[in-house]
């Protein structure tokens, strides 16, 4: 019975989890699109529904409807599996991230924790998910057979490659502070201080490595050189058309939101909003509602950002991007490891 | 339920291995050798290690499968002739080899039996990461550190390959757009003991310099 019981509410989750993130990615294309044409000057898309609320439903209808056209001499195997696999890998990590605390249902004595899947090793299943979703850029711009996309897919391949390293690196200072990969750990250790202890205050240097190696890992302006449009055309996806070109468009949003969700849950605290505990009471559905918002909002808040650096950053050049993720943004992941080690020593030493 | 999950997982790895071998081209045996590597690290999480399986994907399926498909698509190996180099000696060698395996496996099915555990019933903390961590720096701490002085020797080795026979010199700079090249390359006699890029501005200045005509360089 209570296995029963168990399933039907982690079904619950998984689809409410989907929803939202779907709707979310959604308004994140539509919000992208306006705030671009805020900061150009220029209007955005405003006439489908209020305020061009509807336009991200009018783009999906357009790519469903479009002509699906597949290249004569592509490897047809491999160019139907590369969007699946990118948007799997980019949906498949959505599961470990808590977004709130556990909360009791209202009329039942049923406490939920908030959170699909709950791992002893979460950081790592994220981080080993991650790393096949190259495989998804990497084949289709193999597959394609074009040249275009092939360099997009090489490009991808070696940029996703080093600054993974960075990435990595930067976490460790928080599992050092934390000594736990449990994702659900590591955002009750940020609750003290009235809900304000966040990492960030502890490991600013981490988080901007963070910040900087998360955007290009998702392959994002200043550094989109994958499908830099001046000298690739559209890279990877070059060949790519209709609801397939569609899947490689929302696994990019879906990438966006998920290392959002995984800064948020490092460094700005998860779920954690400050007061709320002593105001609502802990376990009380209430605060249940009023910790996933934040931590809803603390998501966007990073979307924003990689929407912000679009608007006013240029992009890279390649040896740039590859000097700058070997050459800087590794060794000052490693000189952060090292502060943090040596004062987590001498603070568990004397 | 675990047993039907075991079958899958171990077809499924089985069923990718013997891809690797058989497929002709050599991406698809990439490709089905990730799927062995996550069928694999699907059967350490049913071994209650989930560490491990963690690892297992961002070290083999994440990072050195990759750098093999990035080799594959460079080398671009499917439009070269991928005819049948059979090799003497190598299909005594494989059933022989193939012979010990075997007996290997017939080996350890018969005398380990008792040593069996039921990973779900008992939980044990063999897998999990705080054990690992310090069986790792405490008991095993020399079999650790060689290890990684392995793989240090296998970066320092790479290192040397990738730059031995170096054109440049050290202080040589690459400037994009100007012309940059080494004396003896143009003339191997003229190769002096401390190598030093020339910098030159124009195709009628390097020819000046190399004691050619300049009007050859003109493009009528």
């Amino acid at each position: 019975m209570d296995t029963a019981i168990d399933v039907v509410l982690k079904l619950v989750a998984i689809t409410v989890a989907f929803v939202v993130v779907l709707l979310v990615v959604a308004y994140t294309v539509l919000a992208e699109r306006r705030i671009l044409g805020f900061i150009q000057g220029r209007l955005g898309p405003n006439r489908v529904g209020y305020g061009g609320m509807l336009q991200p439903f009018a783009d999906l209808l357009k790519f469903i409807l479009k002509e699906d056209i597949v290249p004569d001499k592509s490897t047809r195997f491999i160019y139907f599996l590369a969007p699946v696999i990118a948007t799997m890998a980019a949906l498949m990590t959505m599961i470990v991230y808590p977004f709130g605390p556990r909360t009791g249902i209202p009329f039942t004595s049923i406490t939920i924790p908030l959170v699909i899947a709950h791992f002893d090793v979460g950081l790592l299943y994220v981080l080993g998910i991650t790393s096949v979703g190259v495989y998804g850029i990497a084949l289709a711009g193999w597959s394609s057979n074009n040249k275009y996309s092939l360099m997009g897919g090489l490009r991808s391949s070696a940029q996703m490659i080093s600054y993974e390293l960075a990435l990595g690196l930067s976490l460790i200072g928080v599992i050092m502070l934390a000594g736990t990969l449990d994702l659900a750990q590591i955002v009750e250790l940020q609750s003290n201080w009235r809900g304000f202890h966040w990492f960030i205050f502890l490991q600013p240097l981490g988080f901007l490595i963070y910040l900087i190696a998360a955007i290009a890992e998702t392959n994002r302006v200043p550094f989109d050189l994958p499908e830099a449009e001046t000298e690739l055309v559209a890279g990877f996806h070059t060949e790519y058309s209709a609801m397939k070109f569609a899947l490689f468009f929302l696994a990019e949003y879906i990438n966006m939101f998920t290392v959002s969700m995984l800064a948020t849950t490092l460094f700005l605290g998860g779920w954690n909003v400050p007061f709320a505990e002593s105001i609502f009471g802990r376990g009380t559905f209430l605060f249940g509602l009023v910790s996933a918002i934040g931590f809803l909002l603390k998501v966007i808040f990073f979307l924003f950002i990689y929407i912000w650096l679009r608007g006013t950053l240029p992009r890279f050049r390649f040896d740039q991007l590859m000097s700058f993720g070997w050459k800087f943004l590794l060794p000052l992941a490693l000189l952060n490891i090292f502060i943090t080690a040596t004062l987590v020593y001498f603070s568990y030493n004397f | 339920m675990l047993a039907l999950l075991f079958i899958l997982f171990a077809g499924l790895a089985i069923g990718c291995a013997l891809a690797v071998v058989a497929q002709r081209n050599p991406l698809y045996s990439a490709i089905s050798l990730i799927g062995v590597f996550i069928s694999l690290a699907c059967l350490y999480i049913m071994l209650a290690a989930p560490f491990i399986a963690a690892v297992q994907v961002i070290v083999y399926a994440g990072a050195i499968m990759v750098l093999v498909v990035f080799v594959i698509m460079l080398l671009n190996v499917e439009q070269q002739e991928r005819g049948r180099t059979r090799l003497k000696f190598l299909v005594p060698t494989a059933v022989v080899l193939a012979a010990v395996l075997i007996a290997e496996v017939a080996f350890i099915l018969v005398t380990v039996q008792e040593f069996r555990v039921n990973p779900t019933a008992s939980p044990s903390d063999i897998g999990i990461t705080n054990s690992i961590g310090s069986g790792l720096f405490t008991r095993y701490l020399l079999p650790f550190e060689i290890t990684s002085i392995l793989l240090l020797m296998a970066i320092v080795g790479a290192m040397t390959l990738a730059r031995r026979g170096g054109l440049l010199s050290p202080d040589a700079r690459l400037i994009p757009g100007a012309q940059t090249l080494p004396l003896h390359l143009v003339d191997p006699s003229a190769a002096p003991d401390d190598l030093r890029p020339v910098e030159m501005e124009s195709s009628e200045e390097a020819a000046r310099l190399l004691g050619v005509d300049p009007r050859l360089t003109r493009k009528e």
